[in-house]
């Protein structure tokens, strides 16, 4: 069964439902009320009637129930019976039988002095003096032809009730379901490979305004995470066809070598090149695991200005000797951080790492550490030779080496991994000009934790 | 000095290079194939030392030494694995382990490292009350101040803890990533020879001027400091 439908029949069931439960209500409201005013005027009547009785005797009850007859309702019914039955006054077309005489209030079945047909009756039987009987009540007739039009409006109301919820159901379900099925068409779209496709918004922010927002900022993020996969794979294989290619032949050169010396060079190039292989996968492994947000569980607070200075402080012998001067400026103070510490030990330490790989002719190496309003800037700025504006978008990219000549492994996946690193801390990797050279600056935000995803 | 070794490995290639290699350092070597045997034989038996693998069957490494260090079983444990992330290593090393190897490694590496957990585990006494001496060498914790040939040497702070770090290992290889982890607390590998670079500063300072070397490079493994 379609949705649409399930949703109408629901939706007018409950319409249903809801009437029934109110005409219902109402039934047995008036069904009550009606039936305790009939039983008030069957004992008032008689009651006054026995009063007359037992004050006036006799002759008073039959001019009562003359007058009764003659001058009160016609739907009263009333009869003074001689202990045989025979009826001694009153409007009964025919005495009820003896045997059917008891005390008390009861229905029953008369037929009144001029009329055609029996009719139901509600009475109440007052044995008298002198075993007489007074049988005092109404018909009940036209109760009853209330009821029964009531019944029939309640009954057609339900019915009309039932059509309308039916009706409303429709309205409702037409309307959820061309909302939902916007968004299942989008979704239909991208099944069938197109994840360019995004749901239509209404704008007016409602639920489903926002189901659509929430499934489109995650299209969004799957493309990324899509367009990344794929350049990763395709540069992946292409990054590790060289060196794996050159591990191929130092082991090839290595078995056929007769000299032990020259033997054991050719090995000692196998394993270096088997090492750096190793590297590229588990740099590789780190981004995605980085990417991926993992790693959270062991975020802690430390100072991020003493990282940054003992990391200088481990690379500045290694900058001297390539010919340039690390130097560091802290920011005042300490710089408490919540994160992952050894993740931006390793993120920092690429980025020094590649100012001194590439930046080392210019002299001169800066590490800065800056309080800028709600942000942290770690600054690594170089004198070397820089990346063109145009070029700095792929050198973040994983594999984005600029010089693909270059033969140091693993160089063009260190920016990535910083990247990746401070995403990880909610925060950017950004390539600047250093007006010459590069600066690198890490934009993290004081405190990630603070920050909404 | 060769020592009770439980090697707990599934990998069986993996397992016998290890063990072989591990007896002919002279050690005697246990083995066992999966989580639950290694947990029986570690809590069973008396070992200087248990080389856990991380992904094992039955039980996983990291089981395993949870389970172990809630035995109060303090027997050092060397963890191998193949999960190289930073996150791994800390998670590893979280858990209670004395070291943690990332596969694949070098026998010398691991052996290495071996000696240091072992020799670690024999020298329980406070470090710091003691003076070390090495050849003409003499290092003194408290002061932090070293001599040689009774001539003080000036050395910056990260190069004396290296120094202190060598000295505690007197006679046994360090490699590399022994001395970033050890001395610098980092658990990454470097891109770069950053690490060589400050060895060679601290030999410069201990050796200009002596005619006898005292830290030695061991090709292919790392470094050694020995009179």
């Amino acid at each position: 069964m379609p949705t649409t439908l399930r949703i109408a029949l629901l939706a007018g069931l409950l319409a249903l439902l809801s009437n029934l439960a109110v005409i219902g209500f109402i039934y047995v409201r008036t069904h009550d009320e009606a039936l305790a005013d009939l039983h008030r005027q069957v004992a008032e009547q008689s009651k006054v009637l026995t009063d007359v009785y037992r004050t006036g005797g006799r002759v008073a009850l039959d001019d009562a129930i003359a007058d009764t007859v003659a001058f009160g309702d016609p739907q009263t019914a009333v009869a003074l019976l001689a202990p045989d039955g025979r009826q001694l006054q009153g409007n009964l077309a025919e005495a009820p039988a003896m045997r059917s005489l008891q005390e008390g209030e009861r229905s029953a079945v008369l037929r009144l002095r001029g009329q055609p047909s029996p009719q139901a009756a509600q009475v109440v039987v007052t044995k008298l003096h002198a075993g007489k009987w007074l049988v005092s009540g109404r018909l009940v007739g036209e109760g009853l032809a209330f009821r029964a039009t009531l019944e029939r409006s309640l009954l057609l109301s339900l019915i009309v009730a039932g059509l309308l919820g039916l009706l409303c159901g429709v309205v409702l379900a037409h309307y959820v379901s061309r909302r939902i099925g916007n968004i299942a068409a989008v979704a239909d779209r991208i099944s069938a490979r197109d994840l360019s496709q995004r749901v239509p918004l209404s704008g007016t922010g409602d639920s489903f305004d926002r189901l659509g927002q929430q499934i489109n900022a995650m299209l969004d993020r799957i493309t990324r995470l899509m367009d990344e996969l794929r350049l990763l794979t395709d540069s992946l294989a292409h990054d590790l066809g060289s060196p794996a290619s050159r591990l191929r032949a130092a082991a090839h050169a290595a078995a056929q070598a007769r000299d032990p010396a020259e033997q054991e060079e050719l090995l000692g190039s196998v394993v270096r090149n088997a090492d750096a292989l190793i590297r590229i996968l588990s740099t590789v492994l780190e981004i995605s695991r980085s990417e991926a947000l993992t790693g959270r569980s062991q975020f802690a607070w430390f100072d991020l200005g003493e990282l940054t200075a003992e990391l200088a402080e481990m690379y500045e012998p290694l900058a001297e000797e390539r010919g340039a001067a690390l130097r560091v400026q802290l920011a005042d103070g300490p710089v408490p951080f919540f994160g992952h510490r050894q993740l931006l030990a390793q993120a920092l330490s690429n980025l020094i790492e590649n100012a001194i790989r590439y930046g080392s002719a210019g002299g001169e190496i800066d590490a800065r550490v800056v309080r800028h309003g709600k942000e942290v800037l770690i600054e690594i700025a170089d004198r070397g030779p820089g990346i063109p504006a145009g070029r700095r978008a792929d050198a973040l990219r994983r594999f984005g080496r600029l010089d693909s000549s270059r033969s140091d492994e693993g160089a063009g996946l260190g920016l990535a991994l910083a990247q990746s690193i401070a995403h990880l801390h909610e925060g950017e990797l950004v390539l600047d000009d250093n007006a010459p050279g590069l600066l690198t600056t890490m934009r993290l935000p004081a405190d990630p934790r603070q920050q909404p995803r | 000095m060769g020592r009770k070794i439980l090697l707990v490995e599934d990998d069986r290639e993996t397992a016998n290079y290890l063990a072989k290699g591990l007896t002919q350092e002279g050690h005697s070597v246990e083995q066992a194939a999966n989580g639950q045997d290694g947990l029986f034989r570690a809590t069973g038996g008396t070992f200087d030392l248990v080389i856990l693998d991380r992904m094992l069957p039955v039980l996983d490494g990291l089981s395993v030494l949870r389970a172990l260090r809630a035995a109060r079983i303090e027997t050092p444990v060397l963890i191998l694995s193949a999960l190289a992330s930073v996150g791994d290593r800390i998670e590893g090393l979280e858990c209670g382990s004395d070291d943690y190897l990332v596969k694949p490694f070098s026998f010398a590496e691991l052996n290495a490292r071996v000696n240091a957990l072992i020799r670690r585990r024999e020298a329980r006494v406070d470090p710091a009350q003691h003076r070390l001496t090495i050849g003409d060498l003499e290092i003194d914790p408290l002061a932090r101040a070293v001599k040689r040939a009774g001539k003080k040497l000036d050395l910056k702070p990260r190069e004396y803890l290296l120094l202190e770090f060598f000295a505690r290992n007197e006679g046994r290889v360090v490699t590399r990533t022994m001395l970033l982890e050890q001395v610098w607390d980092y658990h990454f590998d470097p891109g770069t020879n950053v690490i060589d670079v400050h060895v060679s500063r601290l030999r410069r300072k201990l050796e200009d001027g002596f005619e006898k070397p005292l830290l030695h490079t061991v090709r292919g493994a790392g470094y050694m400091l020995a009179a």
